[in-house]
């Protein structure tokens, strides 16, 4: 049995290496500190009591935190703009997601003016964060763009569950998707 | 659906499941990070400037990826012109560059500017490259024969035949009102173009 086991095991990393490589790993995002926003709503919206300075995510309201990892720069991030728009939508409209599921980007190796751009021409009504000197790209090194993670809040620190790389065409089905990886 | 899921700290288990069935990533260029050759970290400047602030633009006559040529006195009295030098095609800093410019066209367009992309790549190269971005507005040229000629002219030729990743904003008189011969390893930030450009109004 333990035969059978281990060769469908080496199978399936025959079959799935070639495609993808190293898959990103969440860890590198769980400490990343971001830029407290100017905007007083999205400080609300992540519960985020500084006005100024910069922020931990375990300091991010919510249970479970979606980030989308973005570049303004990447006409896929650009096609995809919109289904995250939705994606947003569909947690803010749902009573029993709302305040407990936490959807923010982060423009690897972006200014703050580039994300500011991008969150302007798409309209992007979530919080978006700046990756000025690359620090969170050069953690991520070979990372592609838009690459999401999900991260669950366990003993006051987010920690990684979920990722998946590509745009998606359908949010709600994204979101099943976190959803039934959630850890129980 | 559990494909999806891994759980830390079994992180060979997980990479696999958290692989299977999800879609491919991608690079800017719409290929699989296994299908972009990775140049790694290169000497940021290898060349020497030929032309400075305050000079004409050197002027150049290339062939488009839409088969037309394009030279730069084309715009003399018209638009202000950014004329951006990338090194490589389907390389990946490159490949993160014109689509930023391509989103910004509104701004280039409210600023009387145009964009003008050069590569040393083949016409072929760069077609089938800006059509795996999904297009875009402003003309890419090929700097392919003479090889790197007018790369050359400006000093932005490096020495392996490649361009710098460098950016000259030059006026409607064609005189070069900013420069940035930037590390090649990195993008040249967007907020310098548009304060620069916004500078052509004064």
């Amino acid at each position: 049995m333990c035969k059978i086991a281990a060769l469908a095991f080496s199978l399936l990393f025959a079959l799935v290496q070639p495609c993808f490589g190293a898959t990103p790993d969440g860890t590198a995002v769980e400490t990343v500190t971001l830029a407290v926003p100017a905007d007083a709503a999205e400080r609300l919206y992540l519960g985020i009591k500084a006005t100024a300075g910069r922020f931990a995510l375990s300091d991010i309201a919510g249970d479970i935190l979606i980030v989308e990892i973005f570049s303004m720069y990447c006409p896929h991030c650009q096609r995809h703009a919109p289904k995250a728009n939705e994606l947003f939508a569909i947690i803010e409209a749902d009573g029993k997601l709302k305040g407990r599921v936490k959807l923010i980007g982060i423009g690897v190796g972006n200014s703050a003016y580039e994300v500011g751009f991008f969150k302007k021409k798409y309209k992007i009504p979530f919080p978006l964060f700046d990756d000025t000197g690359s620090v969170l790209l050069g953690r991520l090194e070979g990372i592609r763009t838009p690459t999401f993670f999900a991260f669950k809040k366990t003993g006051g620190r987010f920690k990684a569950f979920f990722v998946e790389q590509g745009p998606h065409d359908d949010p709600r089905g994204f979101l099943d998707r976190v959803l039934m990886a959630l850890p129980k | 659906m559990k494909m999806k899921r891994y759980v830390f700290p079994l992180s060979i288990v997980c990479m696999l499941m958290a692989g299977a069935g999800a879609p491919s990533p991608l690079s800017s260029a719409g290929l699989s990070r296994e299908e972009i050759y990775q140049v790694g970290k290169l000497k940021p400047i290898d060349s020497v400037l030929k032309v400075k602030v305050g000079d004409v633009a050197p002027d150049f006559s290339l062939r488009s990826v839409d088969g037309k040529t394009v030279s730069l006195r084309d715009y003399r009295g018209k638009k202000n012109v950014m004329i951006s030098f990338v090194p490589a095609a389907w390389t990946p800093v490159c490949s993160d560059q014109w689509p930023g410019y391509n989103l910004a066209r509104e701004e280039f367009e409210a600023m009387d500017a145009v964009v003008i992309g050069i590569s040393v790549d083949n016409v072929p190269t760069l077609y089938a490259w800006t059509k795996s971005m999904g297009g875009l507005w402003f003309p890419v040229l090929s700097d392919f024969w003479p090889h790197g000629k007018t790369a050359d002219v400006y000093g932005v030729l490096r020495s392996d035949g490649t361009a710098e990743r460098a950016i000259f904003i030059v006026d409607k008189t064609g005189v070069i009102r900013a420069l940035d011969v930037h590390d090649i390893n990195e993008r040249p930030p967007l907020e310098w173009i548009m304060t620069e450009l916004e500078r052509l109004k004064d």
